[in-house]
This record gives structure tokens, sequence and C-alpha cells, in this order.
């Protein structure tokens, strides 16, 4: 592989800053739909094949509402949601969806909890049923829920043993410490072991109704035949208003924080450095896309060529912007042999200065604008795609007009401000630095960059 | 990221009478240069952009010792330069037209994948062209992506637990065959390999009679197809390449790796010698990966994680591979969990198969995830353009992918416990575990 994956999963997974669009494609405004307690579905019918994807946010019901001392209870919630109903059980609930090849889930993201579900339209009136009733009455069993937990928790164990996983974890811990956004959806050590599946029921009851919930329904499915379906399976869910408090502002880093955590065994060190990003819908927003695509966005970025294409030093350096409701997160990464961790820090923090500094060439910048026009239309192809954005625009109001306002953005994005992104977005002195790799190997590499702690891969928790 | 190197291609097929309008045979025109270069075009306009896939029947089953893992690294070397396109142009010049790519490599075949505006086919076309001869394969450059490699190599096995366990299991069940080893290749080739002989091998494999271009988007098939004519009519023929001639002897008694490290939670793997795609067997073995593996509702989900929560997750199932390979079940156990017992159960379920085959609601639900997931594929211009080069190399056409879902629906019960009795043998197994050190065997 030659290591384009790290970008396309970027773009997938953070495709309200990622891309924009080509001159002819433009996203298809949907119908509104309004189902009888209120909830309101987008639908597209689209006939391109004979499946249909649906997509339903509820809000609140994400990690950012958790408790610190119940981190994780989100994902944990969305995650036994699935796992069956008084009248069937999670076998069962199993057993008829993979039987139909549909693919249903549900899963926490920060402020929201999101149903999915995808299938053939021929198999959706059974799969929206099984969905639905999930939702709307979970069994929350016991013993489902000790299932899961366990395998949380092995799963937070093995993490240790791959430093490209671990290092994640770390990070998102040493920038964010205690604030919601840095919790893990899978929650840790200490949380796991204090949760019950009583606790889950609690958070289900208090964050889960259809009240400002949001859906979205693109497929091969006539409209008539999709609102009879949706009305018999949701119009009936009732509940009291979600109770919403606001994230609390994000941290901002002061001065180098910089974190290194021993694993004897690795060959190579892992790092990502983090900095403050920007808002969705800040209108910074398209040039902020010029300027990482630049930086580290796509194989022939900055980052990708001093470290990979040049030097050889990894097989892939990447950054990236993600933003949310308020403020944002930038990141880069990448990983190299141990006795080249100091060379390729060096070179990163060259770039990361040049960046604010020298800004880019006209033609690097026109490079980009075609870039990110010429990869947008792929990237809503497909049923699910269209539905998450109705889903993810409508959800944070930002109209559907937004792409055809981001693509005319990039177009006429210029160096001068693609440069000011830089200025804006690229730490020079504030940032979140941490490395994962053998300390009696790199230890001495590190120094020249500052005060680091140290801690053991083996010491408990991130 | 994903793993490296993809071994075995994840093939969905549905049959003719289940494909909807949008995908259908006579739509697919095909093409042949006089230099043997084989064309698929597909027109679709929904969106404007194409893919552009080039597929050379070249990967890992062609290396010997000493050259294990040049596919792959001729598969990078392509985007580092030839006389007309210097080092770094290929990609400068596709991103500043607006189209990305990736490439990748597997047992049998080496595809570059191309994701471009409509407006960029032409240049795309003359550089794809371009790199199918003339690659350069300069000192400097090939040592830098060397290692590039050795990096790619340390990240997907050496620091992964899993795949190192992985890369020892494949090298033990198979012996003389050139799946032996992993499409990486071995470190000491890897940092080994000699400019000369580098370039042999991309004579040998890169030749128009040993590639398949395929293009699905919007574009006009007489264009497109006059440009393809323009740049790549008078590249020449090369040689037929050499055969693969070794075939894997008969597994003589059951094999086991044991390795010890340091690790937080082991590891454990069962493989069986599988058939090759091209045996009637290997549709039968697909379902009782799928049946035994795919899903919460897999027979060996439900065992091991579930009911005996021996394990946190498990995966695999059979590959579909040109040359006979193998069919594996990958387990997550959980920290101390009795590896033997995780084997136990794993017999015991296939004894089971091997005496009463599978319920027919269970051959139904694979029939019905082939379906669905084919059509998901479908959704996109890359996913048709996938489906159509993974067929075209791994069963010599195209045409495979609008009959095989017959053969599907047409495999009985009797035809599943004949192939588990084949296959899931004691004699055809290997067995790994990875323990964390001071771990029992």
């Amino acid at each position: 592989m030659k290591s384009r994956m790290s970008l396309l999963c970027l773009s997938a997974a953070v495709f309200l800053a990622a891309s924009a669009a080509g001159a002819a494609f433009k996203l298809p405004v949907p119908e509104k739909l309004t189902l009888k307690n209120g909830i309101v579905v987008y639908y597209l019918k689209t006939a391109e094949v004979p499946m249909v994807s649906f997509r339903l946010y509820l809000k609140g019901a994400g990690s950012a509402q958790e408790p610190s001392a119940f981190e994780g209870i989100a994902g944990m919630t969305a995650d036994q949601i699935m796992k069956g109903t008084p009248a069937m059980g999670a076998e069962a609930v199993a057993e008829a969806l993979d039987f139909l090849g549909a693919r249903a889930g549900v899963s926490a993201a920060d402020e929201y909890a999101s149903l999915s579900a995808e299938c053939l339209s021929e198999h959706f009136p059974r799969v929206l049923d099984i969905a639905a009733a999930c939702l709307k009455e979970p069994a929350f069993l016991e013993d489902e829920f000790k299932k899961a937990r366990d395998i949380r928790l092995n799963e937070l164990k093995s993490s240790k043993d791959n430093p490209g996983r671990a290092v994640r974890y770390y990070f998102l811990k040493a920038y964010f410490g205690t604030h919601p956004l840095g919790h893990f959806p899978s929650g840790t050590d200490e949380s796991l072991v204090k949760m019950t599946a009583a606790d889950v029921r609690d958070y289900y009851r208090t964050y889960y109704g259809p009240k400002g919930a949001i859906g979205a329904l693109v497929g091969d499915i006539e409209k008539k035949q999709a609102l009879v379906l949706l009305n018999a399976a949701l119009g009936g869910w009732k509940g009291a208003d979600v109770p919403v408090t606001a994230t609390p502002p994000l941290p901002e880093p002061r001065g180098a924080k910089l974190l290194l955590v021993d694993k004897p065994d690795a060959t190579q060190a892992y790092w990502i450095l983090g900095a403050p990003g920007h808002a969705l819908g800040d209108k910074i927003t398209p040039q902020a896309a010029v300027m990482n695509t630049l930086f580290g966005g796509r194989f022939t970025s900055w980052l990708s060529t001093e470290m990979r294409i040049k030097r050889g030093l990894t097989y892939g350096a990447n950054s990236s912007l993600q933003p949310y409701r308020i403020g944002g997160l930038f990141q880069a990464a990448s990983y190299t042999r141990n006795e080249k961790i100091g060379e390729m820090l060096d070179l990163l923090f060259d770039l990361l200065r040049k960046a604010g500094r020298d800004g880019f060439t006209p033609a690097e910048v026109e490079s980009s604008r075609n870039y990110i026009q010429g990869q947008f239309p792929p990237t809503l192809e497909t049923n699910g795609a269209k539905a998450n954005a109705y889903v993810q625009l409508a959800y944070f109001n930002l109209g559907f007009d937004y792409y055809d306002r981001y693509l005319a953005g990039v177009k006429t994005t210029s160096p001068e401000a693609a440069k000011a992104a830089a200025a804006r977005l690229i730490p020079a002195d504030d940032y979140v630095l941490v490395v994962v790799g053998k300390a009696d190997e790199i230890r001495d590499q590190l120094k020249k960059f500052g005060a680091w702690t140290e801690k053991k891969i083996s010491d408990p928790g991130f | 990221m994903k793993k490296a190197v993809a071994a075995g291609a994840v093939i969905l097929f549905a049959g003719a009478a289940l494909l909807s309008a949008s995908f259908r045979k006579e739509d697919i025109k095909v093409h042949r240069l006089d230099n043997g270069l084989k064309i698929l075009l597909l027109e679709h306009h929904t969106i404007p952009n194409i893919a552009l896939y080039t597929y050379y029947r070249v990967g890992s089953r062609n290396e010997r010792p000493g050259l294990t893992g040049v596919s792959h690294f001729i598969e990078h070397m392509m985007f580092n330069g030839s006389p007309k396109v210097p080092p770094g142009e290929f990609d400068r010049r596709m991103e500043f037209a607006g189209g990305s790519n990736n490439a990748s490599t597997s047992q049998d075949r080496t595809g570059y994948t191309d994701w471009i505006p409509a407006a960029a086919l032409e240049e795309m076309l003359e550089m794809e062209a371009d790199r199918m001869q003339d690659a350069t394969f300069d000192s400097e450059v090939l040592e830098s992506e060397r290692q590039v490699i050795a990096s790619e190599r340390r990240m997907g096995v050496d620091n992964d637990n899993d795949a190192i366990l992985s890369e020892n299991v494949q090298a033990t069940a198979i012996m003389a065959h050139p799946y032996h080893w992993d499409v990486i290749g071995w470190m000491s080739d890897i940092q080994g390999w000699r400019r000369d002989e580098i370039i042999a091998y991309y004579k040998t494999y890169y030749a128009p009679n040993n590639a398949v271009l395929i293009l699905v988007g919007d574009f006009a098939e007489a264009r497109a197809l006059e440009l393809i004519r323009k740049y790549f009519g008078p590249i020449p023929s090369g040689p037929t390449p050499p055969a693969v001639v070794t075939v894997e002897p008969p597994q003589m008694g059951p094999k086991r790796v044991f390795i010890q490290r340091d690790a937080q939670v082991p590891s454990f793997q069962a493989v069986w010698h599988a058939p090759a795609v091209h045996d009637p067997g290997s549709i039968p073995m697909d379902i009782l990966g799928r049946v035994l593996l795919r899903g919460e509702s897999s027979r060996l989900y439900r065992r091991l994680v579930r009911q005996e929560q021996l394990a946190s997750s498990v995966f695999g199932g059979a590959s579909r591979t040109i040359d006979p390979y193998l069919f594996a079940v990958h387990v997550k156990p959980k920290p101390g969990a009795d590896l033997a017992r995780i084997e136990a159960v794993i017999e015991e379920e296939l004894a089971k198969i091997k005496k009463e085959g599978l319920a027919d609601s269970e051959i139904q639900k694979v029939l019905n995830a082939v379906r669905s997931d084919f059509y998901r594929s479908l959704q996109t211009i890359a996913g048709k353009a996938y489906q159509l080069a993974e067929t075209e190399t791994a069963y010599g056409g195209f045409e495979r992918m609008f009959t095989l879902m017959d053969d599907y629906a047409a495999v009985t019960n009797a035809k599943i416990i004949e192939a588990a009795n084949q296959y899931f043998t004691d004699d055809n197994k290997t067995v790994g575990t990875l323990v964390p050190e001071g771990g029992r065997k």
C-alpha cells in the first residue's frame, strides 16, 4: 500500500472540514418529513442501487454530557441499545440483522448519539422495526453489560501492545485532561469498574428521546412508504426534553507540554502534536482546508514530502483539523525508527515555523484548491454519505447550501488567506506533543525540545 | 491505517438475475489493444469524476527468496520517476489536476487506483502509460524508498503482535509455495534487493499484456478509447511472464507455532490449507468462513466471545487466491484465557459442521450478505472499478462476477459437509499462539 489511507479516513471522519464540491456537483436538497411526534427526517430518493440508508441523531446523548466519573458511559449506552429488547434478546437482534445482510448500530459522538441503518430496500421495514424497537425499549441486561465492559477493558489493555494506537490514547489525555472531549469512547479502567447496567439505564432515560432528534433517509424507497414506515416505527415515541449542558471551553495549551511514554520493546517512535483548531462553521473553514491540505493533508503535503518522500523517515506523516461546535483541534502525527526521532521532530518544528512565517506559493495554493474541489464529489456519492451530510448540516444549522458556500470559499482562497490561516492555526510555541517509544534510545534526542514528563507504558492508565 | 498489503481481495458477487439496471454486463465495454492490454470501460455520469484502475498480474506469488517483497517495492517506485516525469512529479501533477490515488499489492496482483476529475483523464492516462514502461529506479530515490518500506514493515508487522504471529503461522503452514512469505517481504530482503534485480523484475511483469485498464465514470467511450490508444498503443508487449511452478506439497501432520513476547494480551490463530479460487471447493469454504466468523451471529463469535467469553473478537475465513492458500481463524483472546480451550471450541464447531453441515437459514444468510455487500460497493464509481479489477485479476475475466452468485445459490449442504471434511483435518492444520513473556504454552 502506498499510504494514502490515512488521508482517506481523515476526509471521511471530518468531512465537514475536509473538502468542497467540483463545479458540476451539488448536494441534492432533500425533502423535509415531519413525524407525528415532531421528529424531522430529511428524505431523498435515489435509485442507483436497491438500498436505503437511515440516520437519526439524538441530541444530548453524546460523550460531552458524561460526568467525568462515568467516562465512556455515552459510548456504552449507545453500544447496549442494540443488545436486545424485552421481547427480543441480543442474539436474536444480531441474528435477524445478519440474516438480512443489514448493518445497524448506535454510536456516541461528542454532542449526540447516532443510530445508523443500511440495508436492501426490501428489508428496510424489518430492519427499521428492529432498530426502532431497540432504540425505544432497550433491555439493558446485566449480562450484556458485563460482556461489553469486559471487552472494553481488554481492548484498553491490548492498545498498549501497539504504540501507534497507544499514542492516540495518551495524546487525548495529555491534550484534553479531564475535559469531556478527551473522554475515551470506551471508558477507562477506572470508570468501567465503577459503571453498572443501572447507570447505563439511567443515562439512557435522561438523554435518549425523540425531542430534538433529526433524521435522514436516502435510497431506493418512495416517500409515501417511507413516511408510513417511519411513523409506525418512531412516530409514537414519547419523551421529555433532553437536558443539554453546554460543553465547557476547550483547554488552550500555554507553552510546550511534552510527554514521553516509555515502551521498551518499540522499534519505532510514534508522536502526535496538537494545538487549537477552528470551530464548526467558522468562516476560516475553506482557507483552513486549503492550508491544511498543503501542510499535511495529502500525499505531496509538506510533512509527507519532507519526512517520507525526500528522506524515507516514515511510511506516513499527516495533519488534520477536527472542528467541534466550540473550538477545534489541529493535529500532526507520524512515526519513525528510534534513532531518527530527533531529526524528524527538527523537521516538524522547521515546517511549523515556516508555514506561519512564509505561507505558501501561488502554485501551491492553486493546487490545493484544485485538489479539494476535485476530490469532493466522491465524498457524497453513497446513500450513507448523503444521509450523514443531511443530519450533520441540519444538526449544526449549517444549511444545505453549506458545501456550495464552502466550495466557493475554497475556490477563492488566495495565498495571503492561506498564510493567514496558517498563522492562526499552525502552532508556534503553544502545543502538546506526545511521543511513545523506547526511552533509552530516544530520550537524549528529545532533550533539546524542552522538559519532558516521562511515563512508563506499564503504569496504569494513560 | 490499513494494513500495508492486501491478503486476498474481498470480491463480491451477484447473479445476473439479481442485478439492478445500474450495473449490467452489456454496459461494460471490453477492448484489447494489439499489444495485449485489456481495457474495461463503464460510462457512469452521476458525478464529474472517473475511477481509473490499472492492475498488473504480479504479486508476491511471483517472487523468490532474496526478492521477497519486491512486487510491493515496485509499487512504491512507480511513483518515483521516469525520464518524462521526474521523481515526485506523478503525485504533484495528479494532485494539481484535482486527483488522488493509492496503490496496493497482494499476493496475486498489484493495483494502481486513481480517483480523478473527468478533466484530468488525458494527463493521467499519459502518466500511467509512461510508468508502465519507463520507471527509472534512480539509485538515490531507491535507497530512500527502501527505508520507507522498512518503516512500513516495522509499523505493520514488527510492532504488532497479531501480525508477527500471522507471518510466522503463514510461513510455517506454507512450506514451498511463494505464499510462504508475507507480501511486505523479509527485512533482510528489503535491505538487500539489488537495483538490477528490481529492474529485471519490473521489465518482466510491467507490460501491457500483463495488465488490465479499467475506467468507470464520467467519460465518453470513444474519446477515452482514442486516448488510451494514443498513450498505451505504442508500448511494446513483453514476453509472457514465467508461470509459478511450485506446488505446495501436502502437509504431513499438524504444525504449531509458539511465540513469547512482551505483550499485554495473547494472540491466537489457526489455519488450514484451502483451495484456490478456481477450485469448486472455494465457494463452500467462503460460505463456511462467513457462517463461522462474520458478524455477532456467527458460530465462533457466539461460542468464543459471548458464551464462553474466552475472546474479545474473532475474524478470518477463506481468501480468494490464484493458488491454494489458507483458511484462517484469528482470535483475540482475553488476557489469561485458556488457549487450549479456544482451540478445542473451534474444533468442536468444525466437528459439528463436518457431521451435520449448515442450517438452510445460515446458507440463506450468506446469500443475503453477499448480495447486500455487492450493492453497497456498487454505489460508487470506485466500488464498481474495484469489483471489475479484482474479479478480472482473480478469475481471469470480470464476467465471472455475473455467474458466481448462481454458484453460491447452488451450493448444497452435502457440498458444505464434503468441503469441511476435506479441508478441516489435523494434517492440514497449523496453530499459532503468542503469549506474554513468562506465560505458559
